[in-house]
């Protein structure tokens, strides 16, 4: 049970964890200041709070298909605020910061990102609470792994912040936009799921390769949402999510560049 | 003799062209629908047949009072069942053979497998 309860803890907290720490490194690379993490923690809470008591009505929602359209939009809404937010970072090459809209779009992606994960963990443990002799091995296992996720959170945090100096936008704009396709495929899974959108059968399968099961696999689930069998659409639209950010991000570079030099002759 | 003649394939392109044409109608009326119940923290059935190369509609069903998250990384599905309802997951179409699930919050016990045939 407490092994279980490490394993389920530290997959949910994963992908918050490399948002929270890839985004306090910037903070700090773009004179950003780090407050905004309380404020971020305290709405992802309160969030995933709400949508724990939530759940029942929100499952409910299109005949039972409620979960996954809500789930499915809190990943688009993080891609969304993925793409603004790395148009944002490669504009600061040529720009000044804006720094209200940093943390907004910062704040707006960590809640999505923690009360879908947040709600999930506080189901998992909430469905222990009449069971006291598992109880506290669950409350154990979670708050292990809930550590560890924090670990992996922090030694990520030093190492963007020990990247040269001229290494950490790339370095983070390229993992940023990693994550958010994965968001826009596991939203495209969901609605497969439901039969939204049409199911295929696996485009491959690397299981033999990397196993999902494997810390490798989970790893790699958190920071591109790697699926061992992906279908088509989720392959396309996660190819298509990356095409859309590095497209937009060079059209709005460009144009920032263009103002710059008119400024400038 | 002639159906024979003209195989499979052209078989496929005939009947489409026929119910484009309203002359036949599908014999595949709706999504099979297969359903599991979770009791106890175990998946009754805990193997379960379906159709392969074929979509297929699962209900699962939460006779416990404690949530479980249905979970197959073979299937591609997730989906949590809070205490007493029930979920739908649409699987496949699936290639023929064996694909494993479990369920999230008990995972030593609720194991169970689909079998795609």
């Amino acid at each position: 049970m407490l092994l279980s309860s490490v394993v389920i803890v530290l997959r949910e907290v994963l992908e918050a964890m490399l948002l929270m720490s890839l985004f306090m490194a910037l903070s700090v690379h773009l004179q950003i200041s780090r407050r905004w993490v309380f404020g971020a923690v305290l709405l992802g809470v309160l969030g995933a709070y709400t949508y724990f008591i939530w759940f029942d009505a929100v499952s409910d929602w299109f005949d039972g298909l409620g979960q996954e359209v809500f789930n499915a939009l809190c990943q688009f809404g993080i891609y969304l605020c993925l793409l603004v937010f790395n148009i944002l970072l490669l504009g600061t090459v040529k720009r000044a910061v804006p720094k209200k809209l940093f943390i907004i779009v910062i704040l707006v992606a960590t809640t999505l990102a923690m009360s879908r994960e947040g709600a999930e963990i506080f189901l998992y443990i909430s469905s222990f609470t009449s069971m006291a002799d598992k109880l506290t091995a669950v409350l154990t296992g979670s708050l292990f792994g809930a550590s560890i996720g924090f670990s992996v959170g922090v030694l990520i945090y030093y190492g963007v912040l020990n990247l040269p100096h001229w290494l950490t936008l790339k370095v983070c704009f390229g993992v940023l936009s990693l994550v958010a396709a994965g968001m826009v495929s596991q939203a495209v899974r969901l609605l497969i799921q439901i039969d939204w959108l049409p199911a295929s059968e696996p485009v491959w399968n690397t299981s033999d390769w990397i196993s999902e099961t494997s810390v490798t696999g989970q790893l790699l689930y958190a920071l591109i949402s790697y699926e061992s069998t992906p279908s088509l659409l989720e392959v396309q639209s996660h190819l298509a999510a990356i095409g859309l950010i590095i497209i937009c991000t060079i059209l709005y570079y460009w144009r920032v560049q263009s103002i710059g030099d008119q400024h400038e002759g | 003799m002639m159906i024979f003649l003209l195989g499979m394939k052209n078989m496929k392109k005939l009947t489409a062209v026929f119910m484009l044409l309203g002359l036949a109608t599908p014999v595949f009326a709706g999504t099979p629908s297969f359903t599991i119940e979770i009791k106890n923290h175990l998946f009754y059935p805990d193997v379960l047949t379906v159709p392969a190369n074929k979509k297929v509609k699962l209900i699962i069903i939460n006779r416990d009072e404690s949530s479980e998250e249905f979970e197959s990384y073979e299937l591609n599905r997730e989906k949590i069942i809070t205490g007493g309802r029930k979920g739908i997951v649409f699987i496949g179409p699936l290639a023929p053979g064996e694909y494993p699930y479990f369920g999230e919050f008990h995972p030593k016990t609720a194991l169970g497998k689909i079998i795609a045939q």
